[in-house]
């Protein structure tokens, strides 16, 4: 049971690291010691293994390992799928210090974080009236106000996910629903947003996208 | 692009918020949490199953110090030597109690080695590289609490502190000057006989301290799947308002933390990154006293802390851990709100 316990947890590991689903729950920089732990995990049950082949059969395990391993089977079984527009409604929009800009791209280069980290460190919106803007993000309702789009910041796992949204003017008729991943293209406007100037994208051309390989950023 | 293709949304569907999806959000959240903090749980089982193959323990215990205040300080140093988190360290404390070795040092060890450890240390600085004052304040705190529940608890004698198994091994480790005939209820009497104990434990099988770090990641990874459901679940339900509206308020965001890292139980190895998700919306003292009082009380670790202490003990350590990061934590945020 040890052995079959400790393999469970290990495929768990690296079943997570090889097929990808790491990259919607936790920053790059962990995925390896993730999977370097499946692999010693599976190690480790192969010699616990090798080790009760001779002695024969053991007494029988702990209740709370077969809690475990079948936790570890529904987490094998039932991939994530989290809404990311719930995730975000739940989360402060606060930015970190390090957030600071080190260069600028040309607006029409620049993804949907590096626009809200611009507007965050120079936000006066005539600077960026006009521009051409090509992003893209899930939709983010808000409360007494048009969906925004949307994008989570992690700096380890979706506990810690930061979402980071612009308003959009939507056309006319065409307010799209929660959680949709939309690339947008358009040009950056002014617009009054209770009593204050604010940056708006105009939406152009709107194309529903699968959710990104990595919707994470950092 | 179509209407039907974009999912436009009908007045009502843009606010509902399903079941499915919360549980879907709580569901990927929890999977987050536990592959995260997986691994630091292994990296902690492997470095304490390297320590009790490198350095067995012996007859040294009873040589660490007694002095009420070196003697806590020495116990929260070998959290350096053994690094474990608050489960972890439980039998390591109970192997110390039970070898005779001081109570102050063994408190002391128990307390505060959940934090003064450098898988501990290390996670704090990976979650929270940009605040300086939370690497300091973090093991201060530790190592301050440790020693104030190490002198409140001795004031109790032992009999009314260990759980009587424990006393009764211990009693048997400790020398015939410092228990009277009486406190024994089996043991050789006489004067101490150093050839009766092996001066040295000797090393244990590789094999035999395979099994056993493999027990003890299994028997842990299930207290960790039940904190990591915990977490998810109070995350995905809490309301930001109310956390937002408790964040703002100095005493109510300490207590409200304090309250949450009961409850929540996990691991020290991992509350940092849990306290991530929180941390840009509490008081640096609710913060603090989240990272503090966790790897000392909570609800996972009271089944355990009965293997060490009765029932009144815990109660008493609660209270008095309770009261001192309240106090601790007030006092972060007097000097930096």
């Amino acid at each position: 049971m040890t052995a079959l316990c400790l393999a469970l947890w290990g495929i768990v590991l690296l079943g997570s690291s090889l097929s990808g689903r790491l990259d919607l729950l936790l920053r790059g920089v962990f995925h390896p010691l993730v999977g370097f732990s499946g692999v010693v995990l599976l190690v480790l049950a192969g010699a616990q293994l090798k080790g009760a082949w001779g002695q024969g059969l053991r007494p029988g395990a702990p209740r709370g390992w077969w809690l475990g391993a079948a936790v570890a089977l529904l987490v094998l079984a039932i991939p994530p799928n989290p809404s990311f527009s719930d995730l975000a409604t739940n989360r402060p929009t606060e930015l970190g210090q390090e957030e600071a800009l080190n260069f600028l791209l040309p607006p029409a280069q620049r993804s949907l974080t590096d626009w809200v980290r611009l507007l965050r460190s120079q936000p006066d919106p005539s600077l960026y009236e006009g521009d051409p803007v090509r992003i893209s993000g899930f939709v983010w309702p808000q409360k007494g106000d048009q969906p925004q789009l949307a994008r989570l910041l992690v700096r380890c796992c979706l506990a810690d996910a930061t979402p980071v949204g612009l308003p959009v003017r939507w056309p006319p008729g065409q307010v799209p629903k929660a959680d949709r991943w939309l690339a947008v293209r358009g040009t950056m406007a002014v617009e009054e947003h209770d009593g204050q100037k604010r940056s708006v994208v105009v939406a152009e051309r709107i194309a529903a996208i699968p959710r990104p390989r990595r919707p994470l950023e950092p | 692009m179509s209407a039907g293709a974009l999912g436009l949304a009908g007045d009502d569907a843009c606010n509902r918020r399903s079941c499915l999806a919360w549980l879907a959000t709580a569901w990927a959240i929890f999977q987050g949490l536990l592959v995260e903090a997986l691994p630091f749980l292994l990296i902690g089982v492997a470095i304490a199953s390297l320590a009790r193959w490198l350095a067995p323990g012996g007859r040294w215990m009873q040589k660490l110090p007694r002095h009420p205040v070196l003697g806590p300080l020495t116990g929260a140093a070998l959290g350096f030597a053994l690094p474990a988190c608050e489960c972890g360290n439980v039998p390591v404390a109970r192997r110390l109690l039970a070898g005779g070795a001081p109570l102050g040092t063994a408190l002391g060890f128990l307390f505060a080695a959940p934090v003064l450890n450098p898988i501990v240390l290390a996670s704090t600085w990976v979650a929270f590289p940009n605040q300086a004052w939370l690497l300091a304040a973090r093991p201060g705190g530790a190592l301050l609490l440790s020693l104030l529940l190490a002198s409140v608890l001795r004031l109790l004698p032992e009999t009314a502190l260990l759980d009587p198994a424990l006393l009764e091994e211990r009693r048997l480790n400790q020398p015939l000057a410092e228990v009277g005939l009486l406190e024994r209820r089996t043991g050789l009497v006489g004067p101490a006989t150093p050839k009766a104990l092996p001066d040295k434990t000797p090393r244990p099988p590789l094999q035999e301290v395979l099994q056993h770090g493999s027990r003890e990641f299994l028997d842990l990874a299930v207290l960790l799947v039940l904190g990591c459901a915990i977490a998810a679940t109070v995350q995905t339900l809490l309301p930001r308002s109310w956390l937002l509206a408790v964040g703002g308020a100095p005493t109510l965001s300490v207590l409200s933390l304090m309250l949450l890292a009961v409850v929540v139980s996990v691991c020290s190895s991992v509350d940092a990154f849990l306290a991530l998700g929180f941390a840009a919306q509490i008081t640096p003292g609710a913060l603090f006293a989240f990272l503090v009082l966790g790897p000392v009380v909570d609800l996972k670790l009271l089944g355990l802390l009965r293997v060490l202490l009765r029932p009144k003990a815990i109660a008493l350590t609660s209270a008095a851990a309770a009261v001192a990061v309240l106090v601790l934590g007030q006092w972060i945020n007097l000097l930096l709100l």
